[in-house]
């Protein structure tokens, strides 16, 4: 057991970073805010932890701290610029602002260290602290998605307009989805930089805008847990894909494009149908349950699910 | 100065080739193709290797690239947007999944591209067309510049005249307005969906073709940078309108050339993110659009 975590530490750490960073963008999308600032929020966050470290001296969870508040201000600037905008143009937009960031970065001269990146951002942040955090966010996250709280963000989603009109403030709901978002990614990056001690501006382009997209849409994007599939499948995938060599990137664009097309829910969304319709055919078998009133059951109210008949 | 105007000119050229179709499809079919810079590139890369085989002409190139364009453009469209908009259950979550899907059907050909070539660039050395530079006036431009500029132009003008003056220009663009109605009035969707697409895997094979000669070599990664560019140029024109698009490419590689020229560093690539930024910010209508598009 600690010779597997031993050799494969550097993998057990991605597998942190990216389901925050995949968290980043699945939070806004449970929200109903098709927004990838996550990712800016991310270079954000790596670059301020990482100037703080290196020029300030400054402890690394001040650091971090830092960052994910400048994120966080970043984050909410951008709900109030972006706030008429929706569905394809804010993404686009959101994009646009994440790939802003990669050019600033790049033009940063001696503070970012421009095109090259920075290096030496040496602390004494290891695995417990990244597992640690992301266990507390996934609880966090996980609590969110029940409740009078979930049910709101569901509302916010599935319609607006029906959720505004029952007395939620969607525009407060929208604005909360880029602040937790920003702050999401900023810790993320907080953390990578601080576990790989550099950040380059290829670190944060489109290529990590599709990674984090890939990990939400194969493991789907309902839940923390489909982020969480995801981050374990594309960090794992290409050490499990090097017996078939050269077409490994092949079969990687195979199973996301298949993904994309056909389990829109992703592997959450089909494990949740799969157990579903088993107990719903469990119940149909059960006794007593077969009446004739079946169909008018089971298209009454969700709550009434799982009452006994 | 002119040298610097000729240089934008010709740029433009390019841009407008390669966003002519995306917005041809966008507009009409209202599908953002994701996968359009993937057909550009490995409409350039399947050339590629044909002409290391058998020494070919431009023509001949073009051809072969409009041709795989097209196909891979239909492809697509029937392997994965046509699924994805039968199974998803309103417009909205559509357009996300079409957003999507486009980036994972991308990965594909440029997964094949990045194996064959190693990542390095790729170019026509092989052809047997040869680059020749005119002095006129102390400019220089070249043959290739000449051409990409007259094709840019000439098709760009036939697709607007297509689309206003034929029968089935007429029915596409009712497509765009309202697909609902257009299909009761005997449009047919399918069918027009298939050929926009086509024109624009075509339009953007021979936008990849053409932009290998005019830089020597491109690498399996350029279709992507150039996506954005495009999807600059079309929000820039507006969204649905050819002649935006035109307007659209051509300012847009202006502003490049003197961001490029006037500044040092790196700074040009912040220019189409800019105007992506601002122009959905301040005047979502883009330049030309009509007012009524959708914008939420």
């Amino acid at each position: 057991m600690t010779a597997w975590y031993d050799s494969n530490i550097i993998l057990i750490q991605s597998t942190f970073v990216g389901l925050l960073t995949a968290l980043s963008l699945q939070v806004p999308i449970r929200f109903g805010v098709f927004s990838f600032a996550g990712v800016g929020c991310y270079g954000v966050g790596a670059y301020t932890t990482a100037i703080i470290v290196i020029r300030l001296g400054w402890p690394a969870p001040l650091a971090m701290g830092a960052g994910m508040l400048l994120a966080a201000v970043t984050g909410y600037l951008l709900a109030l610029v972006l706030s008429r905008l929706g569905g394809l143009y804010l993404g686009m937009a959101t994009i646009a602002f994440d790939l802003i960031v990669t050019v600033v970065v790049a033009n940063g001269g001696e503070l970012t260290g421009g095109p090259s990146g920075l290096f030496g951002a040496i602390s004494d942040v290891g695995t417990v602290h990244v597992a640690l955090t992301s266990l507390v966010v996934v609880v966090l996250l996980a609590l969110s998605e029940r409740g009078r709280f979930g049910r709101r963000v569901e509302a916010v989603r599935e319609d607006p307009e029906l959720a505004a009109a029952m007395g939620v403030e969607v525009r407060y709901y929208r604005q909360l989805a880029f602040v937790i978002s920003a702050l999401l990614g900023a810790c993320a990056g907080g953390f990578n930089v601080l576990l790989r001690t550099t950040i380059a501006p290829t670190d944060i382009g489109f290529s990590l805008v599709t990674l984090a997209l890939t990990m939400i849409i194969v493991g789907g994007s309902r839940s923390w847990a489909g982020a969480f599939i995801g981050a374990v499948i594309f960090t794992w995938l290409p050490s499990v894909l090097e017996f078939s060599g050269q077409f490994q990137k092949v079969i990687y664009g195979v199973i996301v494009a298949l993904a994309a097309i056909w389990v829109p829910g992703g592997l959450i969304g089909v494990v949740t149908d799969a157990y579903r319709s088993w107990q719903r055919s469990r119940r149909a078998a059960g006794p007593g349950d077969a009446g004739p009133d079946d169909g008018d059951r089971r298209t009454a109210s969700p709550r009434a699910e799982g009452t006994p008949a | 100065m002119l040298q610097d105007l000729i240089n934008a000119l010709s740029l433009g050229s390019i841009y407008l080739l390669f966003a002519l179709g995306m917005s041809l499809v966008w507009g009409t079919i209202g599908i953002l193709n994701f996968a359009h810079g993937a057909i550009f590139m490995f409409a350039a890369f399947a050339s590629y290797v044909i002409v290391e085989q058998v020494r070919l002409p431009m023509l001949a190139l073009i051809v072969i690239g409009a041709l795989v364009g097209a196909a891979l453009s239909v492809a697509v469209q029937v392997l994965a947007f046509q699924p994805i908009l039968q199974r998803a259950k309103d417009l909205r979550s559509g357009e996300m999944q079409i957003l999507i899907g486009g980036i994972g059907v991308a990965a594909i050909p440029l997964a094949v591209a990045e194996e064959e070539t190693g990542s390095n660039p790729f170019g026509f050395s092989a052809s047997s067309y040869a680059t020749k530079t005119y002095v006129l006036l102390g400019f220089r431009i070249t043959n290739t510049q000449i051409l990409v500029v007259a094709a840019a132009l000439l098709i760009a003008v036939a697709v607007i005249a297509w689309l206003r003056m034929s029968r089935s220009g007429l029915a596409l663009r009712s497509l765009g307005v309202d697909p609902e109605t257009a299909s009761l009035m005997g449009v047919n969707r399918r069918v027009l969906g298939l050929g926009s697409m086509a024109v624009a895997g075509a339009l953007a094979g021979f936008s990849g073709v053409m932009l290998t000669y005019h830089l020597g070599a491109i690498t399996p990664d350029s279709g992507d940078t150039l996506l954005i560019k495009a999807f600059a140029a079309v929000i820039l024109g507006g969204v649905g309108s050819m002649a935006g698009v035109v307007v659209g490419s051509y300012v847009l590689a202006l502003a490049e050339t003197i961001v490029l020229t006037q500044t040092s560093g790196l700074w040009v690539d912040a220019v189409s993110f800019g105007v992506i930024l601002a122009v959905l910010l301040f005047k979502s209508e883009g330049l030309f659009g009509r007012k009524e598009v959708r914008r939420t």
